[in-house]
């Protein structure tokens, strides 16, 4: 099981909607479509070849002057003195009460409290996992900054369940709330950190609040949308049994549907603490501390190595929590202890707990009282010094001269020169109103005429926010780095799928991918490949291919065993198994799994824009690096409608796929 | 499965429980910080020294260059050995530096430096008066055109921007973003640049690509280096690079009133050298009434070009941490802090 796997599926929800495709039902939509697509055309070809200045949602302006106003006002109106100021003490209390604790309990503490913890809810391999990671950040010399970036996590986590929990419930029960939700949810996973980071510093002050409440934008979604599965995915029948018991409304939801829904939402905790480590170092920028502070240091210094360990440190860290929190307890093992009275004390949570806790506490006073107080000196590894000789390793000896292919620097060349600038060029010389006519056909083939709609409306914002030429670029490189990472992850997928050996293999170097911020490979990546956007493109690559690995995988796993049977049993071979059986009863999955990695291209497009990609990511980066916030804003809003258009596409396809087979 | 759930549940509340009460008996040992500053080499000496009249706490933006952690440290050492005023360096970003002193949480920033931040100026200090000018810190900084200096044997004409005009000169810069105009780098977003404007307004054949962040422009200067390949981009003195790689500024017309008249404008007829950068220090308004030794001692501080590098030189190259080094320079130039103080 995955556990790091994130569901950023853009508005998952449990559908059960109906199909929507256009061909079966009946003409009218059809030809409303056809209808509507030439009067697109005709208005659009009177229009001309670029967007008219007319169409302008001046969104620019409109955020320019909100923020200069909060920049004069935030002193003395009320919303800042009575609503966000308090705000800002109450979440800068939490953190230093939540730090203090963790110091507190000293290193030998924190890894007992780890180790109970996971006993409990994953057992022992996942305690043994989860104490050697956390140990693993001490090792690299990281403990303290360790303990800043898990309060500050601890405290954006609690809060985004406090608020995402009920949020989700409402959202189980009520399909509007479903509906109004999931388009906030998109917008606030899609929509890049960098815009929103300065005006939430006006509003919240420096330090703890403004990246606690970055953090809570971020991770919040999949405390919703998994509350909400849950609540949704609870059977009619279990309701209704309840119901006709005489259960309340009140007493349905807390006896009946949130313990039935209990896996999902357990699971949404996880997914928001995994979330919630992605944006560690954007967070350090408004002055943090912690992790992403070192990570930031590193690069400012452009050496690897030095932002390399705080990265490897934020993934231990990330590991130890998710291991304690995946909550896949194996069933406990029956008559171990014969005795009843012992196994009546064993079994009793409160004795556990008790003793345990008091097992921690007296942990933590007997290092304080033997001055254990920082991690041992004599414990520490060092990896800067190995990680630096291999990047200049690499430096020398794969940018050049590798035989045959040239090496990456002509890798690089040739991949702007004769697959990037033509697509771009192709994509920003087609009329605007071409492309949004393209991207209308392929809404409607692939989900009928109100996804055809929907496109069309989402690129016509586009060109409302006055991003048109950007928004071409970017989506010309998402393009290349989509067909890259699906031509990386399919077969890898499928390979691991068939594979146990290669899946236990793959798994801590997929985590790792994930949760190491990007910004650790960046310079490494830069080297290989000269600034440009091949790098962005490959980092995308990179942070992308892990869900699309994970979900061709699973979806292969998830075959079940009687139809490979029947095929095996009237003789075919493995590879008729494979793409006769396995791969079509697998395609659902695997169309998620193009999904995703679309999903994770777009959210890294301003990592992109960090060394070279350009497009909309740079607009955003002007946004937070320049002070423009309008100008942020508008980049920012045009890759949330570009992940919109392409996300609603694929999981059409992913629709459309599950009802062929049926 | 419930069981599970409240049994998780009830650990959980013990355990916070009891980590509470323990924590009660060590809290105030803990470092009173919040995560939010950085921790402090030298404070061990704060306690020690608290003969004077204690000044209130003061917090000093520190922004991501050795400069301003150079800066911030001397200061730190001096506020807190000779003014006992105990200090906390806060590493933040340049533009969140800017609410920080405006709402008090940040007390001062010791290195502006100005072609950036003309709109914080105006928002901060000329209009909401929240933000005060205390003066230059003393070094000037200059962004301009740079080429590696070993371009100059076989290309000396590059020594001046009239070199790019040709079209041959222009393309020894072509890389594969370029195609076939010459490419001129630019680094971080967030800094000041005309580069647009001047190669526009000079017609050189050029392409403006943006790096998109000072490591990128750094890796790429690096490896220019190390391939010997042509790079022009735009960058700075004071930078720890500068001592690293061989780098020399392309001249660009002189600054003229028209030219500063249209950065003014910002009508984008700008066509010249970039104006030099006068480096400054800004506090926070309550700052003078919270601590005003601090304040004056913070207002007079300044630092030669010369005594800066020789500090960064030391975090640069040497490899001492910016606190180090600090300590090493106000140790052996007992004088200059002396004056500091007067």
């Amino acid at each position: 099981m995955t556990a790091t796997m994130p569901t950023r599926a853009l508005g998952e929800t449990p559908s059960r909607d109906t199909i929507t495709s256009g061909h079966s039902k009946s003409r009218t939509p059809l030809i409303a479509a056809v209808v509507a697509l030439a009067a697109l055309a005709i208005v659009g070809f009177t229009l001309g070849h670029t967007a008219p200045t007319w169409l302008d949602a001046h969104v620019r302006p409109w955020f320019d002057s909100v923020y200069k106003w909060s920049q004069l006002n935030n002193g003395t109106n009320w919303a800042f003195r009575f609503v966000f100021h308090p705000i800002a003490d109450a979440i800068t209390w939490s953190n230093d009460k939540v730090l203090a604790l963790l110091r507190a309990l000293r290193w030998p503490g924190m890894l007992a409290l780890t180790g109970v913890i996971g006993l409990r809810t994953g057992g022992r391999r996942a305690a043994i996992t989860a104490v050697l990671a956390l140990a693993g950040c001490g090792v690299l010399g990281f403990w303290d900054d360790t303990l800043i970036t898990v309060a500050l996590m601890l405290v954006a986590v609690g809060i985004s369940l406090l608020v995402g929990i009920p949020l989700g419930i409402w959202a189980g029960l009520s399909l509007r709330a479903d509906r109004v939700m999931r388009t906030i949810l998109d917008t606030a996973q899609v929509m890049p950190a960098f815009c929103y980071l300065l005006p939430l510093v006006v509003a919240f002050g420096i330090g703890i609040p403004p990246a606690v409440m970055a953090t809570v934008i971020y991770a919040i979604p999949p405390a919703v949308r998994l509350t909400s599965l849950g609540i949704r995915g609870v059977a009619v029948t279990s309701t209704e049994v309840g119901t006709s018991f005489g259960c309340t409304g009140p007493q349905l939801l807390t006896k009946v549907r949130l313990p039935l829904a209990r896996r999902a939402i357990l699971l949404g905790i996880n997914q928001v603490i995994m979330m919630a480590f992605g944006v560690v170092v954007i967070s350090a920028l408004v002055g943090t501390g912690g992790l992403g502070q070192d990570v930031s240091d590193g690069l400012a210094k452009v050496n690897v190595g030095l932002a390399f360990a705080p990265g490897l440190a934020i993934v231990f860290a990330a590991v130890a929590i998710d291991r304690i929190t995946t909550g896949e307890r194996p069933s406990r093992r029956k008559n171990a202890i014969a005795n009843q009275a012992i196994r009546a004390v064993l079994d009793n949570p409160r004795y556990v707990g008790a003793a345990a806790m008091t097992a921690i506490v007296g942990i933590a006073a007997v290092a304080k009282m033997t001055g254990l107080d920082d991690f041992p000196q004599s414990l520490r590894f060092d990896v800067v010094k190995p990680v630096n000789s291999l990047a200049t390793w690499a430096n020398d000896h794969l940018r050049n001269g590798v035989p045959i292919v040239g090496g990456t620097g002509s890798f690089s060349d040739f991949f702007v020169t004769h697959l990037l600038t033509p697509m771009r060029d192709l994509f920003q010389a087609a009329a605007w109103w071409l492309i949004i006519v393209v991207f209308a056909a392929i809404g409607w083939v692939s989900g009928g005429w109100k996804l055809a709609t929907l496109c069309s409306v989402c690129l016509v914002g586009i060109a409302s926010l006055r991003v048109w030429d950007l928004a071409m670029d970017t989506l010309s490189q998402v393009f290349v780095a989509v067909l890259l990472s699906v031509a990386l992850a399919i077969p890898i997928g499928i390979w691991s799928g068939r594979s146990d050996r290669l899946e236990r293999l793959l798994r801590p170097l997929l985590d790792a991918a994930q949760v190491m911020p990007a910004f650790v490979y960046l310079v490494p990546v830069i080297f290989l490949f000269n600034v440009g956007r091949v790098p962005g493109v490959i980092a995308s690559v990179i942070y992308a291919i892990p869900p699309g690995i994970r979900l061709t995988s699973l979806g292969l796993r998830q075959v079940p065993y009687a139809p490979r049977e029947a095929a095996l049993s009237f003789g075919a071979t493995g590879r008729q198994e494979l793409f006769k059986v396995q791969l079509p009863l697998a395609l659902r999955s695997i169309m998620l799994a193009l999904n995703q990695t679309i999903i994770m291209v777009l959210s890294m497009v301003v990592i992109a824009a960090l060394i070279g990609g350009g497009g909309l990511g740079l607009e955003t980066v002007y946004g937070l690096r320049k002070g423009e916030t309008g100008r942020g804003m508008a980049g920012g809003l045009a890759i949330v409608l570009l992940a919109i258009v392409l996300d609603r596409i694929t999981q059409a396809w992913g629709k459309r796929s599950s009802g062929g087979l049926r | 499965m419930r069981n599970r759930f409240t049994r998780s549940a009830s650990v959980l509340t013990l355990g916070a429980l009891l980590v509470v009460a323990t924590a009660c008996g060590s809290d105030t040992k803990a470092p009173a910080s919040t995560g939010s500053v950085a921790p402090s080499d030298t404070s061990a000496t704060t306690d020690t020294s608290a003969t004077t009249e204690a000044g209130a706490d003061i917090s000093l933006a520190v922004n991501p260059w050795t400069g301003a952690a150079v800066n911030a440290n001397v200061a730190k050492i001096v506020l807190e050995a000779s003014l006992s005023t105990k200090t906390t360096l806060v590493d933040i970003d340049e533009k969140a530096t800017w609410p920080g002193l405006d709402d008090g949480s940040l007390d001062a920033v010791l290195e502006v430096w100005p072609s950036g931040h003309g709109a914080d100026f105006d928002t901060y200090i000329t209009g909401k008066k929240t933000v005060v000018d205390i003066g230059k810190l003393g070094p000037s900084a200059k962004i301009g055109w740079y080429i590696p200096t070993s371009m100059l044997a076989d290309h000396p004409d590059l020594a001046t921007w009239e070199g790019f005009k040709d079209p041959a000169n222009a393309k020894l810069f072509a890389t594969a973003e370029s195609g076939d105009l010459g490419q001129f780098l630019m680094g971080d977003p967030s800094y000041v640049s005309y580069d647009e404007q001047i190669i526009k307004n000079l017609d050189l054949p050029l392409k403006f690509v943006v790096a998109g962040s000072e490591a990128a422009l750094i890796t790429a200067v690096q490896q220019a280096e190390k391939d010997g390949t042509p790079l022009l981009l735009q960058f700075w003195q004071p930078h720890w690079l500068q001592s690293k790689v061989k780098l020399t500024e392309v001249k660009l017309p002189d600054v003229t009133d028209a030219c500063t008249a249209a950065a003014t404008a910002n009508d984008g007829s700008y066509a010249c050298d970039y104006p030099v950068d006068i480096l400054y220090k800004a506090a926070s308004a309550k700052l003078e009434a919270k601590n005003p030794k601090a304040f004056a001692f913070l207002s007079k501080m300044q630092l030669t070009t010369d005594q800066q590098n020789e500090i960064a030189a030391m975090v640069d190259s040497d490899g001492k941490t910016a606190a180090e080094a600090a300590q090493t320079w106000v140790d052996a130039n007992p004088d200059v802090v002396a004056e500091w103080l007067k």
